[in-house]
Protein backbone atom coordinates (compact mmCIF):
# COMPACT_ATOMS: atom_id res chain seq x y z
CA UNK A 1 0.00 0.00 0.00
CA UNK A 2 1.61 3.24 -1.15
CA UNK A 3 -1.25 5.65 -0.68
CA UNK A 4 -4.93 5.56 0.12
CA UNK A 5 -6.74 8.90 0.21
CA UNK A 6 -10.16 10.48 0.00
CA UNK A 7 -10.47 13.90 -1.67
CA UNK A 8 -13.16 16.20 -3.00
CA UNK A 9 -12.77 18.09 -6.26
CA UNK A 10 -13.86 21.26 -4.52
CA UNK A 11 -13.19 22.57 -1.06
CA UNK A 12 -16.47 24.49 -0.94
CA UNK A 13 -19.31 22.73 -2.72
CA UNK A 14 -22.62 24.51 -3.14
CA UNK A 15 -26.14 23.37 -2.43
CA UNK A 16 -27.69 21.53 -5.40
CA UNK A 17 -24.47 21.69 -7.39
CA UNK A 18 -22.97 18.25 -8.09
CA UNK A 19 -19.38 17.62 -7.07
CA UNK A 20 -17.04 14.64 -6.94
CA UNK A 21 -15.49 12.61 -4.17
CA UNK A 22 -12.41 10.68 -5.26
CA UNK A 23 -10.99 7.63 -3.48
CA UNK A 24 -7.45 7.04 -4.77
CA UNK A 25 -5.57 3.88 -3.94
CA UNK A 26 -2.06 3.05 -5.07
CA UNK A 27 -0.36 -0.30 -4.42
CA UNK A 28 2.96 -1.75 -5.53
CA UNK A 29 1.48 -5.00 -6.76
CA UNK A 30 -0.36 -5.57 -10.03
CA UNK A 31 -3.90 -6.50 -9.08
CA UNK A 32 -6.79 -7.22 -11.44
CA UNK A 33 -9.57 -5.95 -9.21
CA UNK A 34 -10.22 -4.23 -5.87
CA UNK A 35 -12.95 -6.05 -3.98
CA UNK A 36 -13.17 -4.97 -0.38
CA UNK A 37 -13.33 -1.21 -0.64
CA UNK A 38 -15.97 0.26 1.63
CA UNK A 39 -17.03 3.83 0.84
CA UNK A 40 -17.91 6.19 3.70
CA UNK A 41 -21.54 6.79 4.60
CA UNK A 42 -22.97 9.56 2.44
CA UNK A 43 -26.37 9.78 4.09
CA UNK A 44 -26.57 13.58 3.80
CA UNK A 45 -25.74 13.57 0.09
CA UNK A 46 -27.64 12.39 -2.96
CA UNK A 47 -25.64 9.86 -4.95
CA UNK A 48 -25.66 10.64 -8.66
CA UNK A 49 -23.05 8.29 -10.05
CA UNK A 50 -20.05 6.08 -9.32
CA UNK A 51 -17.14 5.54 -11.72
CA UNK A 52 -14.27 3.11 -11.07
CA UNK A 53 -10.97 3.08 -12.91
CA UNK A 54 -8.14 0.60 -12.51
CA UNK A 55 -4.75 1.13 -14.08
CA UNK A 56 -1.85 -1.26 -13.80
CA UNK A 57 1.68 -0.67 -14.86
CA UNK A 58 5.22 -1.71 -14.08
CA UNK A 59 5.16 0.37 -10.91
CA UNK A 60 1.98 -1.10 -9.54
CA UNK A 61 -1.73 -0.43 -9.62
CA UNK A 62 -3.65 2.80 -9.37
CA UNK A 63 -7.33 2.60 -8.51
CA UNK A 64 -9.63 5.62 -8.61
CA UNK A 65 -13.27 5.59 -7.61
CA UNK A 66 -15.09 8.82 -8.39
CA UNK A 67 -18.45 9.30 -6.72
CA UNK A 68 -20.66 12.09 -8.03
CA UNK A 69 -22.83 13.55 -5.29
CA UNK A 70 -24.96 16.59 -4.61
CA UNK A 71 -25.87 18.26 -1.30
CA UNK A 72 -29.35 19.65 -0.77
CA UNK A 73 -28.65 21.45 2.51
CA UNK A 74 -26.01 23.97 3.52
CA UNK A 75 -23.67 23.75 6.52
CA UNK A 76 -20.70 21.68 7.64
CA UNK A 77 -20.59 18.19 6.16
CA UNK A 78 -18.37 15.55 7.73
CA UNK A 79 -17.50 12.48 5.70
CA UNK A 80 -15.86 9.51 7.41
CA UNK A 81 -12.93 7.56 5.99
CA UNK A 82 -13.18 4.92 3.26
CA UNK A 83 -12.02 1.48 4.41
CA UNK A 84 -10.21 -1.32 2.64
CA UNK A 85 -9.75 -4.87 3.87
CA UNK A 86 -6.77 -6.48 2.17
CA UNK A 87 -4.06 -9.05 2.72
CA UNK A 88 -0.67 -7.50 3.37
CA UNK A 89 1.75 -9.33 1.06
CA UNK A 90 4.62 -8.74 3.46
CA UNK A 91 3.26 -10.88 6.26
CA UNK A 92 0.19 -12.48 4.60
CA UNK A 93 -2.13 -11.08 7.27
CA UNK A 94 -5.54 -9.56 6.69
CA UNK A 95 -5.51 -5.86 7.55
CA UNK A 96 -7.86 -2.94 7.42
CA UNK A 97 -6.67 0.33 5.92
CA UNK A 98 -8.52 3.62 6.04
CA UNK A 99 -8.32 6.95 4.27
CA UNK A 100 -8.55 10.35 5.85
CA UNK A 101 -11.99 11.80 6.56
CA UNK A 102 -13.28 15.00 4.98
CA UNK A 103 -15.00 18.07 6.35
CA UNK A 104 -16.66 20.27 3.76
CA UNK A 105 -18.45 23.58 4.13
CA UNK A 106 -21.54 23.42 1.92
CA UNK A 107 -22.29 26.94 0.81
CA UNK A 108 -25.92 28.14 0.62
CA UNK A 109 -28.13 28.22 -2.47
CA UNK A 110 -26.53 28.14 -5.93
CA UNK A 111 -25.97 31.51 -7.56
CA UNK A 112 -29.26 32.97 -8.73
CA UNK A 113 -29.36 34.86 -12.01
CA UNK A 114 -33.08 35.86 -11.83
CA UNK A 115 -35.59 36.05 -14.68
CA UNK A 116 -34.57 34.27 -17.86
CA UNK A 117 -31.30 33.07 -16.38
CA UNK A 118 -33.13 31.45 -13.45
CA UNK A 119 -35.53 29.69 -15.83
CA UNK A 120 -32.59 28.54 -17.90
CA UNK A 121 -30.89 27.32 -14.74
CA UNK A 122 -33.97 25.35 -13.73
CA UNK A 123 -34.25 23.98 -17.24
CA UNK A 124 -30.62 22.96 -17.31
CA UNK A 125 -30.98 21.32 -13.88
CA UNK A 126 -34.00 19.36 -15.07
CA UNK A 127 -32.21 18.48 -18.29
CA UNK A 128 -29.21 17.34 -16.25
CA UNK A 129 -31.40 15.06 -14.15
CA UNK A 130 -33.10 13.68 -17.26
CA UNK A 131 -29.71 13.05 -18.82
CA UNK A 132 -28.58 11.28 -15.68
CA UNK A 133 -31.68 9.07 -15.66
CA UNK A 134 -31.13 8.23 -19.34
CA UNK A 135 -27.48 7.53 -18.58
CA UNK A 136 -28.46 5.25 -15.71
CA UNK A 137 -30.89 3.28 -17.90
CA UNK A 138 -28.24 2.97 -20.61
CA UNK A 139 -25.73 1.71 -18.04
CA UNK A 140 -28.20 -0.87 -16.73
CA UNK A 141 -28.87 -2.14 -20.27
CA UNK A 142 -25.14 -2.28 -20.94
CA UNK A 143 -24.49 -4.24 -17.73
CA UNK A 144 -27.28 -6.74 -18.50
CA UNK A 145 -25.95 -7.14 -22.04
CA UNK A 146 -22.44 -7.60 -20.71
CA UNK A 147 -23.56 -10.29 -18.26
CA UNK A 148 -25.46 -12.14 -21.00
CA UNK A 149 -22.47 -12.04 -23.33
CA UNK A 150 -20.15 -13.24 -20.56
CA UNK A 151 -22.41 -16.18 -19.78
CA UNK A 152 -22.49 -17.21 -23.41
CA UNK A 153 -18.77 -17.03 -24.01
CA UNK A 154 -16.50 -16.63 -21.02
CA UNK A 155 -13.44 -14.62 -21.83
CA UNK A 156 -10.32 -14.02 -19.82
CA UNK A 157 -10.31 -10.77 -17.87
CA UNK A 158 -8.21 -8.13 -19.59
CA UNK A 159 -6.50 -5.66 -17.36
CA UNK A 160 -5.80 -2.33 -18.95
CA UNK A 161 -2.06 -1.79 -19.02
CA UNK A 162 -1.48 1.92 -19.26
CA UNK A 163 1.56 4.00 -18.45
CA UNK A 164 1.90 4.84 -14.80
CA UNK A 165 0.81 8.39 -14.07
CA UNK A 166 1.83 9.75 -10.70
CA UNK A 167 -0.94 11.73 -9.03
CA UNK A 168 -0.36 14.89 -7.11
CA UNK A 169 -0.60 14.16 -3.41
CA UNK A 170 -1.91 16.54 -0.80
CA UNK A 171 0.23 17.43 2.19
CA UNK A 172 -0.03 14.65 4.79
CA UNK A 173 -2.64 15.18 7.48
CA UNK A 174 -1.61 14.94 11.09
CA UNK A 175 -3.04 12.45 13.55
CA UNK A 176 -4.77 15.30 15.35
CA UNK A 177 -6.48 16.37 12.09
CA UNK A 178 -7.81 12.86 11.69
CA UNK A 179 -9.03 12.78 15.28
CA UNK A 180 -10.76 16.14 14.87
CA UNK A 181 -12.59 14.70 11.86
CA UNK A 182 -13.46 11.61 13.86
CA UNK A 183 -14.86 13.80 16.63
CA UNK A 184 -16.96 15.68 14.07
CA UNK A 185 -18.31 12.38 12.77
CA UNK A 186 -19.30 11.29 16.28
CA UNK A 187 -20.94 14.66 16.92
CA UNK A 188 -22.78 14.82 13.60
CA UNK A 189 -23.98 11.24 13.56
CA UNK A 190 -23.61 9.57 16.95
CA UNK A 191 -24.13 5.86 16.40
CA UNK A 192 -22.48 2.61 17.39
CA UNK A 193 -21.57 1.96 13.74
CA UNK A 194 -19.65 5.26 13.61
CA UNK A 195 -17.97 4.44 16.90
CA UNK A 196 -16.74 1.20 15.32
CA UNK A 197 -15.39 3.19 12.34
CA UNK A 198 -13.66 5.73 14.56
CA UNK A 199 -12.21 2.90 16.67
CA UNK A 200 -10.77 1.31 13.51
CA UNK A 201 -9.35 4.69 12.45
CA UNK A 202 -7.65 5.31 15.81
CA UNK A 203 -6.20 1.80 15.90
CA UNK A 204 -4.88 2.24 12.37
CA UNK A 205 -3.28 5.57 13.34
CA UNK A 206 -1.56 3.91 16.28
CA UNK A 207 -0.12 1.32 13.91
CA UNK A 208 -2.16 -1.57 15.29
CA UNK A 209 -3.25 -4.25 12.86
CA UNK A 210 -6.93 -4.86 12.38
CA UNK A 211 -7.88 -8.00 14.22
CA UNK A 212 -5.98 -7.21 17.40
CA UNK A 213 -7.67 -6.69 20.75
CA UNK A 214 -7.65 -3.65 23.01
CA UNK A 215 -5.01 -5.22 25.24
CA UNK A 216 -2.68 -5.54 22.24
CA UNK A 217 -3.22 -1.89 21.29
CA UNK A 218 -2.73 -0.64 24.85
CA UNK A 219 0.67 -2.34 24.92
CA UNK A 220 1.89 -0.26 21.99
CA UNK A 221 4.19 2.66 22.87
CA UNK A 222 1.97 4.95 20.77
CA UNK A 223 -0.83 4.34 23.26
CA UNK A 224 1.23 5.20 26.33
CA UNK A 225 -0.39 8.60 27.00
CA UNK A 226 -3.18 8.31 29.59
CA UNK A 227 -5.50 10.51 27.51
CA UNK A 228 -5.05 8.24 24.50
CA UNK A 229 -5.71 5.17 26.65
CA UNK A 230 -8.96 6.81 27.75
CA UNK A 231 -9.88 7.34 24.09
CA UNK A 232 -9.19 3.69 23.29
CA UNK A 233 -11.14 2.37 26.27
CA UNK A 234 -14.11 4.66 25.68
CA UNK A 235 -14.29 3.72 21.99
CA UNK A 236 -14.11 0.03 22.92
CA UNK A 237 -17.05 0.50 25.25
CA UNK A 238 -19.02 2.43 22.60
CA UNK A 239 -18.34 -0.30 20.03
CA UNK A 240 -19.46 -3.26 22.14
CA UNK A 241 -21.88 -2.09 24.79
CA UNK A 242 -25.62 -2.77 24.82
CA UNK A 243 -28.14 -0.48 23.10
CA UNK A 244 -29.27 1.28 26.28
CA UNK A 245 -25.71 2.28 27.14
CA UNK A 246 -24.70 3.43 23.64
CA UNK A 247 -25.62 7.15 24.10
CA UNK A 248 -23.66 7.40 27.36
CA UNK A 249 -20.76 5.46 25.83
CA UNK A 250 -20.71 7.79 22.82
CA UNK A 251 -20.70 10.79 25.15
CA UNK A 252 -17.75 9.24 26.91
CA UNK A 253 -15.92 8.66 23.64
CA UNK A 254 -16.50 12.25 22.50
CA UNK A 255 -15.34 13.60 25.87
CA UNK A 256 -12.22 11.45 25.73
CA UNK A 257 -11.42 12.61 22.19
CA UNK A 258 -11.94 16.25 23.20
CA UNK A 259 -9.68 15.83 26.23
CA UNK A 260 -7.01 14.22 24.09
CA UNK A 261 -7.13 17.06 21.55
CA UNK A 262 -7.06 19.67 24.31
CA UNK A 263 -4.01 18.07 25.89
CA UNK A 264 -2.30 17.85 22.51
CA UNK A 265 -3.10 21.51 21.78
CA UNK A 266 -1.46 22.61 25.02
CA UNK B 1 -23.78 -3.34 54.58
CA UNK B 2 -21.90 -3.63 51.31
CA UNK B 3 -22.83 -6.31 48.80
CA UNK B 4 -20.00 -8.71 48.04
CA UNK B 5 -18.62 -8.67 44.51
CA UNK B 6 -16.82 -11.47 42.63
CA UNK B 7 -13.66 -9.37 42.68
CA UNK B 8 -13.76 -9.44 46.51
CA UNK B 9 -13.37 -13.22 46.39
CA UNK B 10 -10.48 -12.87 43.96
CA UNK B 11 -8.76 -10.40 46.28
CA UNK B 12 -9.32 -12.69 49.27
CA UNK B 13 -7.97 -15.74 47.43
CA UNK B 14 -4.91 -13.80 46.31
CA UNK B 15 -4.11 -13.04 49.94
CA UNK B 16 -3.76 -16.74 50.66
CA UNK B 17 -2.53 -18.16 47.37
CA UNK B 18 0.74 -16.77 46.10
CA UNK B 19 0.74 -16.20 42.35
CA UNK B 20 -1.38 -18.67 40.36
CA UNK B 21 -3.58 -15.79 39.21
CA UNK B 22 -4.67 -17.88 36.24
CA UNK B 23 -5.93 -20.64 38.52
CA UNK B 24 -7.73 -18.25 40.86
CA UNK B 25 -9.41 -16.44 37.96
CA UNK B 26 -10.34 -19.74 36.29
CA UNK B 27 -12.00 -21.01 39.47
CA UNK B 28 -13.97 -17.80 39.81
CA UNK B 29 -14.96 -17.75 36.14
CA UNK B 30 -16.15 -21.35 36.34
CA UNK B 31 -18.10 -20.49 39.48
CA UNK B 32 -19.75 -17.51 37.76
CA UNK B 33 -20.44 -19.40 34.54
CA UNK B 34 -21.81 -22.42 36.43
CA UNK B 35 -19.27 -24.86 35.02
CA UNK B 36 -16.50 -27.20 36.10
CA UNK B 37 -12.73 -26.95 35.80
CA UNK B 38 -10.00 -29.42 34.95
CA UNK B 39 -6.62 -28.49 36.41
CA UNK B 40 -3.49 -30.14 35.06
CA UNK B 41 -0.17 -29.64 36.76
CA UNK B 42 2.49 -31.27 38.92
CA UNK B 43 1.79 -31.85 42.63
CA UNK B 44 2.41 -29.08 45.15
CA UNK B 45 1.11 -26.15 43.17
CA UNK B 46 -1.70 -25.11 45.54
CA UNK B 47 -4.49 -26.68 43.52
CA UNK B 48 -6.13 -28.18 46.61
CA UNK B 49 -5.51 -25.05 48.65
CA UNK B 50 -7.19 -22.90 45.99
CA UNK B 51 -10.29 -25.10 45.97
CA UNK B 52 -10.48 -25.22 49.76
CA UNK B 53 -10.08 -21.45 50.01
CA UNK B 54 -12.79 -20.86 47.43
CA UNK B 55 -15.23 -22.98 49.40
CA UNK B 56 -14.30 -21.20 52.63
CA UNK B 57 -14.64 -17.77 51.05
CA UNK B 58 -18.18 -18.62 49.93
CA UNK B 59 -19.22 -20.28 53.20
CA UNK B 60 -19.78 -23.41 51.15
CA UNK B 61 -19.14 -27.06 51.88
CA UNK B 62 -15.89 -28.51 50.54
CA UNK B 63 -15.23 -32.23 49.85
CA UNK B 64 -12.19 -33.90 48.41
CA UNK B 65 -12.23 -37.24 46.61
CA UNK B 66 -8.90 -38.91 45.96
CA UNK B 67 -9.32 -40.99 42.79
CA UNK B 68 -7.60 -44.39 42.92
CA UNK B 69 -7.79 -47.48 40.68
CA UNK B 70 -9.98 -49.33 43.21
CA UNK B 71 -12.50 -46.50 43.67
CA UNK B 72 -16.16 -47.42 43.01
CA UNK B 73 -18.97 -45.19 41.74
CA UNK B 74 -20.79 -45.64 45.05
CA UNK B 75 -17.76 -44.14 46.83
CA UNK B 76 -18.54 -40.90 45.02
CA UNK B 77 -22.29 -40.63 44.68
CA UNK B 78 -23.38 -42.66 47.73
CA UNK B 79 -25.09 -45.97 48.34
CA UNK B 80 -27.97 -47.70 50.10
CA UNK B 81 -27.20 -49.73 53.21
CA UNK B 82 -29.46 -52.00 55.16
CA UNK B 83 -30.39 -50.64 58.59
CA UNK B 84 -30.95 -53.63 60.85
CA UNK B 85 -32.77 -51.62 63.52
CA UNK B 86 -35.26 -50.18 61.07
CA UNK B 87 -35.22 -53.28 58.86
CA UNK B 88 -35.06 -51.04 55.79
CA UNK B 89 -32.57 -49.65 53.33
CA UNK B 90 -31.20 -46.18 54.11
CA UNK B 91 -29.41 -43.91 51.69
CA UNK B 92 -25.95 -42.62 52.52
CA UNK B 93 -25.00 -39.70 50.31
CA UNK B 94 -21.48 -39.63 48.92
CA UNK B 95 -18.87 -36.86 49.04
CA UNK B 96 -20.15 -35.39 45.79
CA UNK B 97 -22.88 -33.66 47.81
CA UNK B 98 -20.92 -30.49 48.48
CA UNK B 99 -20.68 -27.04 46.96
CA UNK B 100 -17.03 -27.34 45.98
CA UNK B 101 -15.77 -30.83 45.13
CA UNK B 102 -12.13 -31.53 44.45
CA UNK B 103 -11.70 -34.66 42.33
CA UNK B 104 -8.00 -35.26 42.85
CA UNK B 105 -6.15 -37.12 40.09
CA UNK B 106 -9.33 -37.97 38.24
CA UNK B 107 -7.44 -40.02 35.66
CA UNK B 108 -6.36 -42.60 38.26
CA UNK B 109 -9.84 -44.14 38.48
CA UNK B 110 -11.34 -46.40 35.81
CA UNK B 111 -13.85 -45.15 33.26
CA UNK B 112 -17.00 -46.25 35.14
CA UNK B 113 -16.03 -44.11 38.15
CA UNK B 114 -15.13 -41.15 35.96
CA UNK B 115 -18.43 -41.41 34.12
CA UNK B 116 -20.36 -41.53 37.42
CA UNK B 117 -18.78 -38.23 38.41
CA UNK B 118 -19.15 -36.62 35.01
CA UNK B 119 -22.79 -37.67 34.74
CA UNK B 120 -23.47 -36.01 38.09
CA UNK B 121 -21.64 -32.90 36.86
CA UNK B 122 -23.85 -32.73 33.81
CA UNK B 123 -27.21 -33.69 35.31
CA UNK B 124 -26.72 -31.88 38.64
CA UNK B 125 -28.46 -34.77 40.35
CA UNK B 126 -27.68 -38.32 41.47
CA UNK B 127 -29.95 -41.33 41.43
CA UNK B 128 -29.35 -43.88 44.19
CA UNK B 129 -31.73 -46.80 44.09
CA UNK B 130 -35.24 -45.52 43.46
CA UNK B 131 -34.53 -41.98 44.64
CA UNK B 132 -33.07 -39.01 42.79
CA UNK B 133 -31.16 -36.51 44.89
CA UNK B 134 -30.43 -33.01 43.54
CA UNK B 135 -26.91 -31.75 44.11
CA UNK B 136 -26.35 -28.55 46.11
CA UNK B 137 -26.51 -25.21 44.33
CA UNK B 138 -23.96 -23.84 43.59
CA UNK B 139 -22.07 -26.99 42.69
CA UNK B 140 -18.63 -26.88 41.14
CA UNK B 141 -16.19 -29.70 40.50
CA UNK B 142 -12.50 -29.06 40.22
CA UNK B 143 -10.75 -32.11 38.86
CA UNK B 144 -6.98 -32.39 38.81
CA UNK B 145 -4.66 -34.43 36.63
CA UNK B 146 -0.98 -35.03 37.21
CA UNK B 147 0.94 -35.06 33.91
CA UNK B 148 4.08 -36.62 35.43
CA UNK B 149 3.02 -40.13 36.51
CA UNK B 150 1.23 -41.40 33.43
CA UNK B 151 1.56 -45.08 34.32
CA UNK B 152 -1.61 -46.73 35.59
CA UNK B 153 -3.84 -43.87 34.53
CA UNK B 154 -7.04 -43.92 32.49
CA UNK B 155 -7.26 -41.13 29.95
CA UNK B 156 -10.53 -39.24 30.06
CA UNK B 157 -12.72 -39.92 27.01
CA UNK B 158 -13.25 -37.02 24.60
CA UNK B 159 -16.96 -36.73 25.38
CA UNK B 160 -16.20 -36.44 29.09
CA UNK B 161 -13.41 -33.91 28.65
CA UNK B 162 -15.90 -31.78 26.73
CA UNK B 163 -18.01 -31.44 29.88
CA UNK B 164 -15.35 -29.39 31.61
CA UNK B 165 -15.88 -25.74 30.89
CA UNK B 166 -12.15 -25.07 31.02
CA UNK B 167 -8.86 -26.85 31.31
CA UNK B 168 -6.13 -24.94 33.09
CA UNK B 169 -2.46 -25.77 32.89
CA UNK B 170 -0.99 -25.00 36.31
CA UNK B 171 2.63 -23.97 36.06
CA UNK B 172 5.43 -23.57 38.57
CA UNK B 173 5.69 -20.23 40.36
CA UNK B 174 8.44 -17.77 39.49
CA UNK B 175 11.46 -17.28 41.82
CA UNK B 176 9.93 -14.20 43.48
CA UNK B 177 6.62 -15.96 44.05
CA UNK B 178 8.39 -19.00 45.44
CA UNK B 179 10.29 -16.77 47.87
CA UNK B 180 7.00 -15.28 49.01
CA UNK B 181 5.58 -18.80 49.46
CA UNK B 182 8.59 -19.64 51.61
CA UNK B 183 8.11 -16.59 53.82
CA UNK B 184 4.35 -16.84 54.04
CA UNK B 185 4.10 -20.58 54.73
CA UNK B 186 7.15 -20.81 56.98
CA UNK B 187 4.90 -19.39 59.70
CA UNK B 188 2.84 -22.05 61.44
CA UNK B 189 -0.48 -21.07 59.93
CA UNK B 190 -1.46 -18.89 57.06
CA UNK B 191 -3.98 -16.09 57.43
CA UNK B 192 -7.37 -17.83 57.63
CA UNK B 193 -9.74 -16.83 54.86
CA UNK B 194 -12.89 -15.23 56.22
CA UNK B 195 -16.36 -15.60 54.79
CA UNK B 196 -16.11 -13.11 51.95
CA UNK B 197 -19.40 -13.86 50.28
CA UNK B 198 -22.32 -16.24 50.63
CA UNK B 199 -23.84 -18.88 48.40
CA UNK B 200 -26.76 -16.50 47.84
CA UNK B 201 -24.26 -13.97 46.49
CA UNK B 202 -23.03 -16.60 44.03
CA UNK B 203 -26.57 -17.21 42.79
CA UNK B 204 -27.07 -13.43 42.38
CA UNK B 205 -23.78 -13.10 40.46
CA UNK B 206 -24.84 -15.88 38.12
CA UNK B 207 -28.06 -14.04 37.35
CA UNK B 208 -26.02 -10.92 36.56
CA UNK B 209 -23.70 -12.93 34.30
CA UNK B 210 -26.68 -13.99 32.23
CA UNK B 211 -27.55 -10.32 31.71
CA UNK B 212 -24.10 -9.32 30.44
CA UNK B 213 -24.36 -8.11 26.84
CA UNK B 214 -22.52 -9.98 24.09
CA UNK B 215 -22.49 -7.95 20.89
CA UNK B 216 -23.34 -9.58 17.55
CA UNK B 217 -19.79 -8.87 16.31
CA UNK B 218 -18.46 -10.77 19.30
CA UNK B 219 -20.76 -13.73 18.73
CA UNK B 220 -19.53 -13.94 15.14
CA UNK B 221 -15.95 -13.84 16.45
CA UNK B 222 -16.65 -16.71 18.86
CA UNK B 223 -18.16 -18.83 16.09
CA UNK B 224 -15.19 -18.04 13.83
CA UNK B 225 -12.76 -19.09 16.56
CA UNK B 226 -14.44 -22.44 17.10
CA UNK B 227 -14.80 -23.00 13.34
CA UNK B 228 -11.08 -22.38 12.95
CA UNK B 229 -10.38 -25.48 15.06
CA UNK B 230 -12.31 -27.55 12.51
CA UNK B 231 -10.94 -25.90 9.39
CA UNK B 232 -7.58 -24.36 10.23
CA UNK B 233 -6.83 -23.30 6.65
CA UNK B 234 -3.19 -22.36 6.20
CA UNK B 235 -2.40 -21.59 9.84
CA UNK B 236 1.07 -22.87 10.62
CA UNK B 237 3.50 -23.23 13.53
CA UNK B 238 7.22 -23.80 13.51
CA UNK B 239 8.36 -27.32 14.36
CA UNK B 240 11.48 -28.34 16.24
CA UNK B 241 13.34 -28.62 12.90
CA UNK B 242 12.59 -24.96 12.15
CA UNK B 243 10.18 -25.76 9.35
CA UNK B 244 6.61 -24.50 9.28
CA UNK B 245 3.99 -27.18 9.86
CA UNK B 246 0.34 -26.69 8.84
CA UNK B 247 -1.85 -26.98 11.95
CA UNK B 248 -4.66 -28.42 9.84
CA UNK B 249 -2.52 -31.49 9.17
CA UNK B 250 -2.10 -32.05 12.91
CA UNK B 251 -5.75 -31.77 13.99
CA UNK B 252 -7.69 -34.99 14.46
CA UNK B 253 -10.95 -33.29 15.49
CA UNK B 254 -12.09 -29.75 16.25
CA UNK B 255 -14.05 -28.24 19.10
CA UNK B 256 -17.75 -28.97 19.54
CA UNK B 257 -20.59 -26.41 19.75
CA UNK B 258 -20.24 -26.80 23.52
CA UNK B 259 -17.04 -24.78 23.09
CA UNK B 260 -19.05 -21.99 21.46
CA UNK B 261 -21.41 -21.91 24.43
CA UNK B 262 -18.53 -22.09 26.89
CA UNK B 263 -16.75 -19.15 25.24
CA UNK B 264 -19.93 -17.08 25.39
CA UNK B 265 -20.67 -17.89 29.05
CA UNK B 266 -17.09 -17.35 30.13
CA UNK B 267 -16.69 -14.07 28.25
CA UNK B 268 -19.79 -12.86 30.10
CA UNK B 269 -18.35 -14.06 33.40
CA UNK B 270 -15.00 -12.39 32.72
CA UNK B 271 -16.75 -9.11 31.91
CA UNK B 272 -18.61 -9.26 35.23
CA UNK B 273 -15.43 -10.12 37.11
CA UNK B 274 -13.91 -7.03 35.52
CA UNK B 275 -16.89 -4.90 36.58
CA UNK B 276 -18.44 -4.53 33.11
CA UNK B 277 -21.93 -5.36 31.87
CA UNK B 278 -20.78 -5.95 28.28
CA UNK B 279 -18.19 -8.37 26.94
CA UNK B 280 -15.18 -7.38 24.85
CA UNK B 281 -13.00 -9.19 22.29
CA UNK B 282 -10.30 -9.25 24.99
CA UNK B 283 -12.56 -11.43 27.16
CA UNK B 284 -12.99 -13.98 24.40
CA UNK B 285 -9.33 -14.02 23.43
CA UNK B 286 -8.17 -14.35 27.04
CA UNK B 287 -10.28 -17.42 27.77
CA UNK B 288 -10.09 -19.08 24.35
CA UNK B 289 -6.99 -21.24 25.05
CA UNK B 290 -8.52 -22.54 28.30
CA UNK B 291 -11.76 -23.43 26.53
CA UNK B 292 -10.22 -24.99 23.41
CA UNK B 293 -7.20 -26.75 24.93
CA UNK B 294 -9.03 -29.96 25.88
CA UNK B 295 -11.57 -29.85 23.07
CA UNK B 296 -9.23 -29.98 20.09
CA UNK B 297 -7.66 -33.36 19.37
CA UNK B 298 -4.24 -33.56 17.75
CA UNK B 299 -2.79 -36.51 15.90
CA UNK B 300 0.72 -37.96 16.08
CA UNK B 301 2.22 -35.29 13.81
CA UNK B 302 2.16 -32.59 16.50
CA UNK B 303 4.37 -34.37 19.06
CA UNK B 304 6.43 -35.84 16.23
CA UNK B 305 7.31 -32.30 15.16
CA UNK B 306 8.06 -31.26 18.72
CA UNK B 307 5.16 -28.81 18.84
CA UNK B 308 3.35 -28.29 22.14
CA UNK B 309 -0.46 -28.43 21.75
CA UNK B 310 -0.79 -25.01 23.39
CA UNK B 311 1.33 -23.45 20.64
CA UNK B 312 -0.98 -24.84 18.01
CA UNK B 313 -4.02 -23.55 19.93
CA UNK B 314 -2.41 -20.12 20.28
CA UNK B 315 -1.71 -20.06 16.53
CA UNK B 316 -5.35 -20.92 15.79
CA UNK B 317 -6.60 -18.19 18.13
CA UNK B 318 -4.19 -15.62 16.70
CA UNK B 319 -5.27 -16.45 13.15
CA UNK B 320 -8.82 -15.25 13.73
CA UNK B 321 -8.97 -11.44 13.64
CA UNK B 322 -10.84 -9.92 16.55
CA UNK B 323 -13.70 -7.57 15.64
Amino acid sequence: MQSFALNADTGAPRVDVPFHLVVALRVRERVAHIDNLELPMLAELELLGDERRLQTGPQGTLYNETVTVVAHHGGILTIGPALLQAVDTRDRRAKQYSTNGLTLQIAGAPPSFGGVEEAAQRFSSAAFRLALIAFGIACAIAVIGFVVVRRRSPVAAVVEDVPYEPIASRPPRSMDDELRDALRVLRAEPSQANAVLVRALVWCMLGADAGRTLTDVLQRPEAAEPVMRDVLRSLERAAFTYDGDVPAALDGARDALERYLEVRAT
Amino acid sequence: MTIAQPSDVRTALSRTIVGQHGVVDALLLALLADGHVLLEGPPGLAKTLACRCLAAALQGEFKRIQFTPDLLPSDIVGTRIFDQHEAAFATVLGPIFANVVLADEINRAPAKVQSALLEAMQERQVTIGPQTHPLPDPFIVMATMNPLDAEGTYALPVAQMDRFLMKINVGYPGPEEELEILERFAIAHTQPLRDVASLDDVRAWRARVQAVHVDAKLKAYIVALVSKTRDAGDVSVTGSDGNARRVADCIAYGASPRATLALTHLSRARALLDGRDFALPDDVRAIAPNVLRHRVGFNYRLPADGIAPDRAIDALVAAVPAP
